[in-house]
């Protein structure tokens, strides 16, 4: 990254130096573009160096009013454990900040899991548990963008085609579960948990009429009556493709998920 | 490395050619017949970047804004095993409870490689078509291939719906806004001409595998945002039309061996970048290496391509940036000077003229009777 920025400084340079020689050779037409190529240059640096601060600690008390704060790992195994099925950053983060106390800086996701597994390899099974990845049914790569807990069986994290479909009902599931929870303890729902659970209902046959007239047990039911539609193939495929990553994978891989082989590749595609 | 290739890597100079998407296919297609851009497109030329560097930028280019945008409601669309678009799929067009088999081929086990990525869209779909219902329905980000002036291009749409009907629905998503039902015009077409390109490729590739055209919908999911809201909503658009052009079209363009055999060899668009990717190359002398390929300029490139200002600039005076109508109705006259005087009679016509010239000085006299202008 910081190498990747000191090119574009040394290329923002140079462009601004030939931005003046031609605004002296009179050459305007140069000079515009020149300009042009400057200011992309410029919002790319810019860019890295948002990607830059995403990746720098917390500055420390910066959430001191929302009481004691869990390291993001934490936060993450947290509501990982809450859904019990691989979930994306963004539902991770929107359940988060929905369901529990404190901020869950989202920036510092997008490297969360390439930490994790530089913890794994330097010193395995070093920790109770690492945020680790979903692999893919076929070919047992990293499924693109997704969470899970490396303690969970290895089946759960898997995934196949029916896969994604099947995490997002059981997912409703637990959130309608954890409302309802929360609603009898009359510990207050707020207006955003509302809101994520007028999320999954929308997307659920038959879950809920309106956002206002929402019910978590309704929710429940319609969620399971879709998930017995899909449940039965999806488990068989997952755990065909669980028995043959435990087989096949060394131990970090497993974790973590391994790259494109092109002997799996090809002997997958028939 | 073939001639054609090589010369064409020539042409290019020393950069990563830029590659076709939808938009530029339907684009190339509004314009078949400019061998300008038919050479800049084959040899992979950045035309946006050229044009700037000739001078005369582009009017247009699509903002890092609408393509921030257009990505977040894909992604919000896409979210959660497609969510939001399965409810609309069974909503809109009756998909079934079962299907929603999702297979994400943005990857293949993390290999990004274009190369990669087709040989598994087409086994993917192949087996689809083969074993019927349950072998996929969803497929995310497919790479299709499609030869396009001689030379194969990869294509992406958003997402391939499999099992609608028994057919492939292609599915488009787009993040302009239909509001009260309505949306605009110009953006709803080329939405359209994009799908048309992605039903055509489809088709190409499944007919390998020995399948029927009708494999293949000839209506398309529009996906967009509704009244002012992220809340996406989906029409079927009938794209019959626009793929019978394309496909004219496609056919028409001038093979590219044909229109290299007349061009100089050494011709290059070269910006001659020194080590830190600064240009060298002076405005001047690009602009005469893109004057050496012969362009066909009509008003219609000002929406279409990006060397419009500086073709436009060339043409200044005659007839084609009237529009091609009145090209074609002036045939072998070409300059606007050249109508004027023959009209008025100061010019004699050529041979070859003189019909055009008959035809003109009967409307300048009805010009002159209507406003009233003395002769
Ligand atoms: S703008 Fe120029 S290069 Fe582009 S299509 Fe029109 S005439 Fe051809």
């Amino acid at each position: 990254m910081t190498a990747e920025m000191e090119a574009l400084e040394r290329r923002m340079d140079s462009l601004q130096a030939e931005v003046r020689r031609a605004m002296v050779a009179g050459d305007r037409d140069l000079a515009r573009a020149l300009r042009a190529e400057l200011n992309e240059c410029r919002s790319q640096w810019e860019a890295s160096l948002t990607e830059l601060e995403g990746q720098a600690p917390e500055p420390a008390g910066s959430h001191g009013a929302q009481g004691p704060i869990l390291p993001v790992r934490e936060q993450v195994h947290q509501v990982l454990t809450l859904l019990g099925a691989p979930a994306a950053p963004k539902l991770v983060i929107a359940i988060h900040d929905a369901l529990f106390a404190g901020l869950l800086p989202g920036a510092r996701l997008t490297s969360l899991r390439r930490d994790e597994e530089r913890s794994f390899r330097s010193a395995p099974y070093a920790r109770p548990y690492y945020i680790c990845a979903a692999l893919t049914a076929e070919l047992l790569s990293p499924a693109r963008g997704l969470l899970a807990v490396s303690t969970w069986p290895m089946d759960r994290r898997i995934v196949g085609p029916l896969s994604p479909r099947v995490d997002f009902l059981t997912a409703a599931i637990r959130v309608a579960e954890r409302f309802r929870d929360l609603y009898r303890g009359n510990s207050g729902v707020s207006p955003e948990s509302r809101r994520l659970l007028w999320r999954f209902a929308a997307n659920i046959p038959r879950a809920a009429q309106s956002a206002s007239t929402i019910n978590p047990d309704e929710i429940i039911v319609a969620a399971r009556a879709e998930l017995a539609v899909h449940e039965r193939a999806d488990s068989e495929q997952r755990a065909e493709s669980a028995l043959r990553a435990r087989a096949q994978l060394d131990d970090a891989e497993q974790l973590f998920g391994t790259g494109l082989r092109l002997s799996r590749l090809t002997s997958a595609d028939g | 490395m073939n001639a054609v290739e090589s010369r064409l890597e020539h042409i290019r100079g020393r950069v990563a050619p830029k590659s076709h998407n939808a938009r530029t296919i339907a684009a190339l297609t509004s314009n078949p017949g400019c061998a300008r851009r038919a050479i800049m497109d084959a040899a992979g030329v950045d035309k946006q970047r050229l044009a700037a560097y000739s001078g005369f930028p582009a009017p247009f280019g699509q903002s890092q804004f609408a393509i921030t945008r257009g990505n977040a409601f894909e992604a919000q669309v896409k979210a959660n095993g497609c969510a939001e678009l399965l409810r609309l799929l069974r909503e809109h067009l009756g998909l079934s409870i079962p299907e929603v088999s999702y297979d994400d081929l943005n990857d293949v086990g993390g290999n990004t490689g274009l190369v990669v990525r087709h040989v598994r869209t087409r086994s993917l779909l192949a087996r689809a078509v083969n074993s019927g219902s349950d072998a996929g329905t969803l497929f995310d980000h497919p790479l299709l291939r499609l030869q396009v002036a001689g030379r194969p291009v990869f294509l992406e749409p958003d997402l391939i719906a499999f099992q609608l009907g028994g057919r492939f629905h292609v599915v488009e998503i787009k993040s302009f806004a239909v509001i009260d039902g309505q949306a605009d015009g110009d953006k709803v077409a080329a939405a359209v001409i994009q799908s048309a390109v992605y039903v055509h490729a489809l088709r190409e590739l499944l007919a390998g595998h020995g399948m029927a055209e009708d494999a293949v919908a000839d209506e398309v999911v529009l996906v967009c945002p509704e009244n002012f809201s992220n809340a996406p909503t989906a029409a079927l658009l009938d794209v019959r039309k626009q793929l019978t052009v394309l496909r004219r079209q496609l056919a028409r363009l001038a093979s590219i061996e044909s229109l290299l055999d007349v061009l100089p060899a050494d011709l290059t668009f070269d910006l001659g970048m020194d080590d830190d990717g600064v240009p060298s190359r002076s405005p001047a002398e690009l602009r005469d290496a893109i004057f050496t390929v012969d362009a066909r300029y009509a008003p219609e490139c000002l929406a279409s391509c990006e060397m419009c200002f500086l073709c436009r600039h060339e043409a200044q005076g005659r007839t084609e940036t009237l529009g091609r109508e009145v090209r074609d109705e002036l045939g072998a006259i070409d300059s606007i000077a050249a109508v004027l005087g023959l009209a008025d009679g100061t010019l004699a016509p050529a041979d070859d003229q003189a019909e055009a010239a008959g035809l003109l000085r009967a409307a300048a006299r009805l010009r002159r009777e209507c406003t009233g202008e003395a002769a």
